[in-house]
Order: C-alpha cells, then structure tokens, then sequence
C-alpha cells in the first residue's frame, strides 16, 4: 500500500505538470484579453504597452515565459503578481482556502448525513409515501440552479435583506480564528445551499444501489441468518451500495475545493471561487494559471484519497 | 415641435430627479464607521501613480492623499490642496509655478517628515515609469521639456519640472497647455506627493510595490502596521480606512466625518444594492447604476435614498469608418436616424440613468452650452430621441443605396456579453435591422471586447455598441483628443475606434489645446463637438447619470470631478 501511495504521489507531480502546461497554453498563447494593454489602463499609449509588455516578459516566446514561470514555481513556489491588482498571486489566492474548505467540508458533511439518510429510508421503504416524497423534492433540489437557490434563500432567511430575518446574509463570513460562533452561523445557509443538489444526487445514487444490493443472494443469506433487518441494511447493504457515492464524494469535494464559485458568490465568501470569477473577469493570467493549478492539485489528491479509501470499504480490493 | 417639446419636458424631469437626488439630506454628523459594498474588486491599485478610475479616487484617492490641486464635490474648478494658490503661468504659457503648503505630513513611517516639490517631482516622473502604468500622463504631461527624453531613457530626469527650493514647483513646457496653466491637469494623483529615497527601491523591477508600502497625506489612511507595511487591504475583498493621525484639519478644506470605512467587494449587484437600501450605515460602491429590478423598487419606494448626479459622462455606439458602407458619412447618419435612443435608455432603466444625447458632449463640460446645451447643435439625424425610419432612410438614398436600405455583407459586431450593456447590443441590433443592416453580433466578456477586439484596428471590426466615455477634470480636451485625434490610433488600447484620421480635424484639435483663454478653448471645443457629431463618427444616445444608493441614516455627497461617485470626505451620518 505504501508503494502504491508513493507511485501515486509522483504521478500527482506529473499531472500538475502538465496541467500547468495545458493552462499556460491555453491561457498564455491564447490569452481573452491583452496582459499589458489591461496593465496599461485605458487610453494608454503604445510605448507604455510595449514597455509593459517587456517587462512582464511577454514579448518573449510562449515556452521562454512556461520555464520562466515554471521556474519561479518550483524554486520558490512563486506564481508571481496579479496583473489586474499588483499583488502576490500566492498570498492573493491561499488566503482564499481557508473560506473555501470551511464551506465545502460544512456542506460536504450536510450532503452526505443527509444524502445517505434519505436514499437508505427511500430505498428500504421503497414506492411508499416517504420514497415518492424524498424523491419529489430531490428532483426539485437537483433542477434548482446554486445561484437561484442562493438568492431566494437570502431573500427569505437573510437577517438584512430577508423577509423573515433568521440566518446572517451575504458577506457575513467571518473567519473561524476571529469568532468560531460567527463562522458557525454565517455558513448556515451557504451549507444549506451548497448541499441541497449534492445531497439529492447522493440519495438518489444510493438509493438505486442500495434497491439492487438489497436483492443480492448474501443478503437473503444475512436474513436466512436470522440478523436484524436494521444490521442488514446498515452493515450489509448500505456498505456495499456506498462505494459509488465515495466515489462521488471524492471527487466532488476535490473539485469544489478549487472553489464553489455560485455559492461562494451569491454569498460572497471570499474563497478560491471568488478568486477564480475575479479573475476570469479581469483576465488576470497569472491568478487562473494558480487557481487552476490549486483546483487540478485537490483533484488528484482527492482521487488517491478515494482509491485508499476503496481498500478499506471493499475487501476485495488490494493494491501493489 | 412636438418632438422638441417632448424633449424640453422629459430633460426638466430628469433635471427635477437630479436635483431632488443631489445632496443628501440632514445635517452631517461627525465619526462612525461606513461601509461601502462593492461588486467587483474596487480599487485597481494601491498605487497613486496608477490611479485612473472612479472607484480609485473615491476609495482612495480623495480619502487617503493629498494633491497638488483638490475637487471640491460641487465645483468644476480645482481648488488648491497641497498647493497655496492657482498656477502663476509665465512665459507666454510655458511656464507654470506652483508654490506648495509647508508643513504637511506624511503618515507612519515617514510621521517625521514633511512634503517637499521634490516629492511632487519625482512622484509626476514616476508616472512616465511601465512598472508604475500610469494612463493618462502621456496625454496631459506629454509637453512638459524633456520628457520625451525621459520617456526613452536619455535623461534620468525630466529637465521641465524643477524645484527651486522645497516649496517651489516650476513645470515648463513646450507650448501652452491650458490643462496644465489652469492647474486642472495637476488636479491629478499623479501630483501625490511621493519621496523618492523612500519609494524608489520599491519602484525597481518588472511591476512597482510602492502601492505595498505607500505613505498617506490625507485624512485617511489604508490600516497599516506603521512600519510601511499596509495590512488594512485585500485585493478584492476588503479595504479598510482609519484616520491618519498626522493630517491636520486646519490645512485642508475636506470636513472628514467619517473615523473609518470599510470596503467590501465581491458582492451580487441585486444583494449588494438591496443591502444597502434595508440596512444602516451603507453607500452604494462600484457600481454606476442598480441592477434595473432594484433601481425601479428603489424609485417607486425608496426615492429618498438615491442619490442622481450628472456623471459628466456619455455612451455611445462605436462606428468604425474604415469599413464599408461606415465609410460614408451618409449611412452612419442614416444609422443615427435609425436608432431609438429611448428604447436604448430603456435596457439600461430608463430616464433616472441619464438624458438622451443630442451631441457628443455632456453637460458640464467646456463648451457644451456652447455646443447646443441639451438642444444640441440642431441636426436632424441626431435630435430625435425615438427613431425616424423615413429620415435615415433619405440618408441612405444620399448615400448611393436608392431603395434606402442597405444590401450589403452583415458588419462584424462585438458587444459585451453582460446585462445591461448586452440588452442594449441587442436592442441596437434590432433597431438598425429595419434599414436593412445585418450584424455578426458576438457577445464577448468586457475586458476581451476591449482588448482583443474593439480597440485593435487589425481585429477589424465594423461596429462595436458599448462604448461609453467620461471627462477628466470636466475638460473637453479629454473627450476630443483621445477619440478622435488621428495620432491616437494605435494597434492596441486604441480608443479612436472610428479610426478618424482627417489633417484638418486633427489640426484644429491641437489648436484648440493651446488656447489659454477659457472662454476661447470653450468655444474651440464647442467647435469640435459639432464637427464629430455631424460626422456621427459614434452615435451618442445617452449622457449617463450616476444612481448612489444610501441608507435611510446616511448622507452621501457625491463628487462631480469624479463622474457623480461618493467624495467619502464630505459624506456623513445624518444628525
């Protein structure tokens, strides 16, 4: 296992390398915008530009700026300054994970109690009321787009804009070290929100596995046995029907680690999303050069993490 | 007439909102904490050298620094700040002296040290520097001596801005510059005093970080640790004023209520604005105007917390008049005939955001009164405010197309891919399709439209709806040189779109430039304005309003220098 771990952690070094190769391509050689015409301002004039463009080194080819870059990267971990706000591109985006993460681990908490909760009562009481209801609403939690949902939540349950004034709104996040009671309320509702579609797509996922789990030989065996039907549904057939929701969850949560852009907006949590947007916005290089290489990181950690995890849930499962 | 009369009636209206907005009401109170939300990033910089838009001189630029000459938030005129008078202009108009206050200090950790011409010289040379990116000093200090020299490394200083002894600055150009003689150009933050044995080691490399460590003259400072060090700023997301402790009251003409602000960005424009409207102690932030659902809300129930100025400001569809049929005068008057400025203001929410254009020139600018004030200079294609088909159509006959519409290629069209300004794309697009104009319409992020498209002559392409334009320091230079002096066209950043390159136009304009007196340079502008609106280079259809939003207990003044944005050192609590 633990070569397997080490193999792993150096394909990780490979595939962010390439990634970043990818997004230098992309970005760089094919920029949506002109670096040093957006550095200039408006009206500039064209030695200015050109100027600028030197310095920044953009004048030089693509693949003389990727080792340069590549470069500051590896000696230094160095992603070098904003071309939108002049500022670090390092500091500008780890001081947005700490937002980021309390909001994902929240709402991945919320999403898989309550994914799980839902698909394992919808499936045991299968075609009764509770199953058509569950299902009902997590097909209404699915279709609901993040960023609808998050409005009509501050317009209901915000304390300033709401109509009925229970949860803090918009821009209240309040980070954990500064008041833990504050960053507990402010991410109520962004938890909800965050949670709502993934909890669905979970209890419906699982629902489906748990049904045709529940109709495999070992669990008539298990009942034959004379276990309590409690035991084999929670120790025999949830365990087999979750491989796929970790699976799921793995992924998901590597993903939104890179930033929960929707929701990080419409609540302004000043996470790697927000940074991310900011940044598309203002095509500022160098910061969705490193926001994608963080999002691309917590991918692959979070598929080796998943891969472990399989050995540990399944038996069967071994790794060289 | 009846036309005309609508006109006169639909301007008094708006000029009622106006004046009911400006000005806030009740008595300031003094201290407190104010928080201003932002939707996008707010500031671009923390450097004054870089400084160039609204929300740097209303977050910043007017709170933290001093300059050389201040904006007081009615007037159209600098007033003196760290200077003690107007220019003194010599020379026949090449040579301005400007005596400067003694005794005002900077902020921690240069607390022991006063602000000398030098600092003033060196912080207007840093602005020639690429790492410091400045916009605008080509434009206004392009003539001072010696700084072309400078500009291309041949002298390491500019030989026409000289100090004399710490409170004398002498700037001596080329030729007459009325931007530089009547002090407005100098009304700049590129005149905020920076000492260079202090910020010069910041200003080496690739980009400055002076804006990292920068010192503060005004009555606010960015939160720092006091050793040059600014902790009170995340790009982005917050920035946080506190008073600075070493500005003296008695010097400035800025009441300064507030004891802090607090900026903070990345806010949803709806959830923003409604923010502010609902609770305490809020303004509106980097926006020009709510989103349309708020601003009609807001109207209809909440019209004493809006606060409607005059931005100084127009928008405009861009024609390019190196491309076919845009090439002849005739279609793009026909096209100006064609559009329905009143359905146009409609995507952007109506009257409350600004008048329909008549001309080029917005009102409280030089020479708009004499261009025609709000009736305009009187062309029939441009005086409508709803579309006049048959009109543009007779256009079309005088410009070779007999059956008065257009057959052509469909003309290559980039918009922003964004509301409102998308609404507006599409609303033009629609309005124009009745003369027979097909449009290539892409829809594209702002920032690429600009960059990599509209303002690059090679992209080539014909008609771009989005464009909008404000004056620096309420001077007419700074609507008629940029956009239409053929020595602006430049392969990138070119902001002369309609490519106009006529000697006689460019000629008159720099003319115009060097007339001192302002009653002559108002008339010489007016001039100007009158030639490109009836060239209809760009279709003009709105002179923009600024909405600042504030809560029931505030009192926001806005600043007319600054397109109608809050001057946050007037602002107050109500009593």
């Amino acid at each position: 296992m633990g070569r397997y771990i080490v193999r792993r952690l150096l394909w990780v070094v490979v595939l962010l390398f390439l990634v970043s190769l990818i997004t230098f391509i992309v970005f760089y050689a094919f920029p949506t915008a002109d670096p040093a015409q957006l550095r200039a301002g408006r009206q500039p004039n064209p030695q200015l530009v050109e100027q600028i463009r030197h310095s920044l080194g953009l004048d030089k080819p693509w693949y003389v700026q990727y080792f340069r870059y590549m470069k500051a990267l590896v000696l230094h971990f160095d992603f070098g300054r904003s071309y939108h706000y002049n500022v670090p591109v390092r500091k500008h985006i780890l001081d947005a994970v700490a937002p980021t993460a309390s909001l994902v681990v929240g709402a991945a908490v919320l999403w898989l109690v309550s994914g799980i909760a839902v698909g394992t009562i919808s499936a045991v009481r299968r075609g009764k009321l509770i199953d058509r209801l569950s299902m009902g609403g997590a097909l209404v939690a699915i279709s609901a787009p993040v960023y609808w949902l998050g409005l009509v939540a501050l317009y209901l349950f915000a304390s300033d804009i709401g109509k009925v004034h229970i949860f803090p709104g918009a821009g209240s996040y309040t980070p954990i070290t500064d008041d833990p009671v504050k960053w507990f309320t402010s991410l109520i509702l962004p938890w909800i929100v965050l949670a709502a579609s993934f909890a669905a797509f979970y209890a419906r996922l699982l629902r489906g596995n748990l049904i045709e789990t529940m109709s495999e030989d070992y669990i008539r065996t298990a009942r034959a046995k004379g276990l309590r039907e409690r035991r084999v549904v929670l120790r025999h057939g949830v365990r087999s029907a979750i491989t796929p929701v970790v699976t799921a969850a793995g992924l998901d949560i590597g993903i939104l680690l890179g930033g929960a852009i929707l929701t990080e907006k419409v609540f302004n949590i000043p996470g790697v999303g927000m940074v991310a947007f900011d940044s598309i916005q203002n095509a500022d290089l160098p910061i969705i050069q490193g926001t994608v290489l963080l999002g691309a990181f917590f991918i692959v950690i979070a598929n080796l993490v998943v891969d472990v995890l399989y050995a540990f849930l399944d038996p069967r499962v071994r790794y060289a | 007439m009846r036309r005309s009369l609508w006109s006169i009636i639909a301007a008094l209206a708006v000029l009622a909102l106006v004046v009911a907005g400006c000005g806030g009401g009740g008595k300031a109170k003094k201290g407190g904490t104010v928080t201003i939300l932002d939707t996008e990033g707010g500031v671009d910089s923390l450097d004054p050298g870089y400084w160039y838009y609204q929300d740097d001189y209303k977050s910043l630029g007017q709170p933290t620094q001093r300059w050389l000459y201040g904006w007081k938030p009615n007037e159209t005129t600098p007033t003196p700040d760290l200077a003690t008078a107007l220019p003194a202009v010599s020379n026949g108009g090449r040579t301005i002296t400007v005596k400067i206050r003694s005794g005002i200090r900077y902020s921690a950790p240069l607390q022991t040290r006063t602000v000398k011409a030098a600092d003033i010289k060196y912080a207007m040379e840093r602005c020639f520097l690429p790492q410091v990116g400045n916009g605008y000093y080509h434009s206004y200090y392009g003539d001072i001596a010696g700084a072309d020299a400078f500009t291309k490394g041949k002298a390491k200083q500019i030989s026409g801005i000289q100090v004399p002894d710490a409170t004398t600055l002498v700037i001596k150009t080329t030729k007459p510059i009325f931007v530089l003689t009547s002090g407005r150009a100098l009304g700049m933050p590129c005149t905020v005093p920076i000492p260079k044995d202090y910020a010069q080691k910041y200003d080496k490399g690739k980009t400055s970080t002076y804006g990292e460590h920068a010192v503060f003259t005004g009555p606010y400072m960015v939160q720092n640790d006091g050793k040059g060090n600014i902790t009170g700023y995340e790009a982005g997301k917050t920035l946080t004023l506190v008073r600075n402790p070493k500005w003296d009251k008695s010097t400035d003409f800025r009441p300064a209520y507030f004891d802090r602000i607090e900026f903070k960005g990345g806010f949803d424009a709806t959830v923003a604005a409604r923010k502010t409207l609902t609770g305490p102690r809020m303004l509106s932030g980097d926006y020009a105007a709510p989103p349309v659902a708020v601003l009609k809300s807001g109207l209809s129930s909440r019209k004493s917390q809006l606060v409607i100025t005059p931005s100084g400001g127009n928008r405009y569809i861009g024609l390019n008049t190196r491309i076919k049929p845009l090439d002849n005068v005739n279609v793009r008057r026909a096209l100006s005939a064609a559009i329905d400025r009143t359905s146009l203001r409609q995507t952007r929410g109506g009257p409350t955001i600004g008048t329909i254009a008549t001309h080029f020139f917005p009102p409280g600018i030089g020479g708009f009164e004499e261009g025609g004030g709000v009736q305009g200079p009187g062309f029939d294609f441009a005086s409508s405010p709803t579309a006049n088909v048959p009109l543009a159509q007779q256009y079309m006959r005088k410009a070779g197309f007999a059956s008065g519409k257009y057959a052509g290629p469909a003309l290559l069209t980039f918009a922003d891919d964004a509301p409102p300004a998308k609404e507006t794309a599409e609303a033009f697009q629609s309005q124009v399709g009745k003369l027979g104009f097909k449009l290539k319409l892409r829809e594209v992020p702002h920032a690429t439209m600009l960059s990599k498209y509209c303002e690059v002559p090679k992209a080539a392409v014909a008609i771009c709806p989005n464009f909008g334009w404000g004056a620096d320091f309420f001077s007419p230079q700074s609507m008629i040189d940029p956009l239409f002096n053929g020595k602006n066209i430049v392969p990138t950043g070119n902001v002369n779109t309609a490519q106009v390159n006529d000697p006689k136009l460019n000629a008159q304009i720099e003319k115009a430039k060097t007339i001192t007196d302002p009653a002559a340079s108002a008339k010489a502008w007016a001039a100007l304005d009158k030639v490109v609106t009836n060239q209809s280079y760009f279709l003009t259809w709105i002179w923009d309003n600024n909405v600042g939003l504030e809560s029931k207990d505030m009192n926001g003044v806005p600043s007319k220098f600054n397109s109608g944005e809050w001057d946050l050192t007037f602002s107050s609590f109500k009593k």
